[in-house]
């Protein structure tokens, strides 16, 4: 029996999470996935990785402090963030997340500045304006042996980033978007998709080294790769009807014109910076990077503000695909000029340019300077 | 206020309005004096909705909620079946105040919580405003009250049943379609609807055990509706409030 059915009376529901919250995401995957990515060189002491590496620290200390600030702009009483150390609910993921978050933080940092140590120590030692500032940051000392464990912990934790985001969205039945197993992995090969964009856009900006940016698109077409396997995973499973919840999560929105475009456009954010990553991998990293974060953002809002779009009971999609309003736009702006800013301090006090894996002895000598050549 | 089961029973001949419903709850409360807590839930007979609004306004009178938002709101459809004549269609919505929650596992300071009577609510002192629950629940019931800036919904007026009085929107109900009473009790008018009607829930496929039945609700409606949407005018940035004599 055939019905149509037409909604006369409905109500609206404007999204409960905000573009904050895509921000929030968006950075603290590409601050773990990055993290991860300078481990092998600074902990592991691969040294060929070394000029990747740094690039990866700088990514993901710069995004780890941006991301939480804009998961806190995103809760409606943030001046109640310390309720959720003092009433963990042991069965709700985002619990978990709010002891993890701040762990990872402490631990990325600790390790980033125990990294840098003995350059802080260095300079504090020579004659000149802001000499007293790094003998502070180095407290007095360039031992840093125990950076290894701290790398080690804050990759542990950077992993329980990933499961605890992943988990925490996927465990939404109410949302069939969101209520997929692929979920987590996606955000996680996203992320690592969006901090190689960053990667390479430093890489332009910062270092012009054509072989360091050959080494970085070759890895942005494997992370894209990757994605591109997932995705088309998850439209398969889901066409086949293999598993319900991913065919229930493409029912959801695939009568929409809309979304077929957005499918359309992010197959093109994947397969264009590809194939210029694969076939020309030099003199195109501003290029292949700025889609390469656009392809990571795009998935996230697509997910969240998308997923919000689709009604749990009544009919049709709602605005919060694209909201209008200048409140969502402030949260993008701002979060991101919080993060450019986080970059020009990161860049101006920070020898990021003589980051070496730390010593095996227990207290290291002040080392000269790398030459531009190492950088 | 008297918010015990004895004031409850006195609280009813003071109803004047909704005095039929009220039977449902002073069956409750009879078997309350036995050994069962009573276990609230609502009984919406689809038949005799007309889909007047009057619950909707009353539920925002009551409890002050925000001109953008609702606790409950009838939604209306014209179904049209095999090309045979259209047919107007009332769904009254509201929080199924569930017996499995799924907006009370993800609350990560466990401000939502389960009453005594079943009830699903917030401890608006605790929420952190995260709406995470608002994400979590398959109804669309819950929505981030922008005055109080915390998790609000249907709280089955639990302020009114704590004091012995029918929630507002099944006080109000001109019809009768909204029938409130203590599911544990045989005898109560809302047990007695079950019994001897057809009932069904919403989002059955959920698993959520809800606490609102519905007598006559279409299949094609019990899900998320595939169908036309209404038109939905863009929300002012910023509300406009009514003031009166104004």
């Amino acid at each position: 029996m055939e019905t149509q059915v037409h909604e006369l009376v409905g109500a609206v529901h404007d999204a409960a999470w905000q573009p904050w919250a895509v921000q929030y995401f968006f950075l603290i995957a590409m601050s773990v996935t990055a993290l991860l990515m300078a481990l092998p060189a600074f902990v592991f002491g691969k040294s060929t990785d070394l000029r990747a590496a740094r690039l990866a620290l700088m990514v993901a200390v710069t995004t780890g402090i941006t991301a939480p600030i804009a998961l806190l702009a995103d809760l409606h009483q943030p001046f109640r963030f310390w309720e959720f150390f003092v009433y963990t609910h042991k069965s709700s993921w985002m619990a978990w997340g709010a002891w993890i978050v701040p762990s990872y933080v402490a631990l990325m940092l600790l390790f980033a500045w125990a990294i840098h140590r003995p350059e802080f120590h260095r300079m504090g030692q020579d004659e000149w304006r802001f000499a007293w500032l790094f003998r502070l940051f180095s407290l007095g000392g360039a031992a840093n042996g125990f950076a290894r464990p701290l790398g080690v912990l804050a990759g542990i934790a950077a992993l329980g980033i990933l499961v605890y985001t992943g988990s925490e969205v996927m465990v939404v039945r109410a949302r069939p978007l969101w209520n997929t197993p692929f979920l987590p992995l996606q955000f996680a090969a996203t992320g690592v998709v969006g901090a190689l964009g960053v990667m390479l856009i430093l890489e332009r900006m910062l270092c012009r080294d054509g072989a360091l940016e050959a080494t970085l698109n070759r890895r942005l077409a494997l992370a894209l790769a990757l994605v591109a396997t997932l995705g088309g995973t998850w439209f398969a499973v889901a066409i086949s009807g293999l598993s319900p919840v991913h065919t229930e999560a493409l029912a959801s929105v695939a009568g929409f014109p809309v979304w077929q475009q957005i499918a359309l456009w992010g197959a093109a954010s994947v397969a264009i910076p590809f194939v210029l990553a694969l076939t020309l991998p030099r003199n195109t990293g501003v290029l292949t990077g700025l889609i390469a974060i656009h392809a990571a953002w795009m998935f996230r809002w697509t997910v969240f503000m998308g997923g919000q779009a689709v009604p749990k009971v009544g009919s049709g999609l709602y605005d919060a695909l694209m909201p209008t309003g200048l409140a969502g736009l402030m949260g993008v702006i701002g979060t991101f000029g919080l993060w450019v800013f986080l970059m020009i301090v990161y860049t101006t006090f920070v020898p990021w340019t003589d980051a070496t894996p730390p010593a095996h002895t227990s207290d290291q000598a002040p080392r000269k300077s790398a030459s531009p050549q190492e950088i | 206020m008297d918010t015990t089961r004895r004031g409850f029973l006195g609280a009813i001949g003071q109803v004047t309005i909704g005095a039929a419903a009220s039977v449902a709850g002073a069956g409750q409360s009879a078997s309350a004096e036995g050994t069962n807590v009573p276990h609230w839930g609502m009984v919406v007979d689809l038949r005799k909705c007309i889909g007047c609004q009057a619950c909707t306004v009353a539920c925002i009178m009551e409890n002050a909620v925000p001109e953008d938002a609702f606790r409950t709101h009838v939604s209306v459809y014209e179904l049209v079946k095999d090309g045979q004549d259209p047919a107007m269609v009332m769904l009254p919505r509201l929080c199924n105040h569930c017996d499995d929650p799924p907006c009370l596992p993800v609350c990560p300071v466990e401000a939502t919580f389960k009453a005594e009577n079943g009830e699903v609510l917030v401890d608006a002192s605790k929420c952190v405003g995260c709406a995470y629950c608002v994400q979590a629940c398959p109804y669309d019931a819950r929505f981030i009250n922008h005055e109080t800036q915390v998790a609000d919904k249907c709280t089955f007026c639990f302020h009114r049943t704590q004091a012995g009085l029918l929630p507002a929107c099944v006080e109000t109900c001109v019809g009768g379609a909204r029938n409130f009473g203590d599911l544990n009790d045989p005898e109560s008018e809302v047990s007695k609807m079950l019994r001897h009607n057809e009932v069904s829930v919403l989002r059955p496929e959920m698993h959520t055990n809800p606490n609102v039945y519905y007598i006559g609700l279409d299949d094609v409606l019990d899900g998320r509706v595939a169908g036309e949407a209404a038109y939905h005018p863009e929300m002012a940035a910023s509300v406009q409030h009514h003031g009166e004599g104004l």
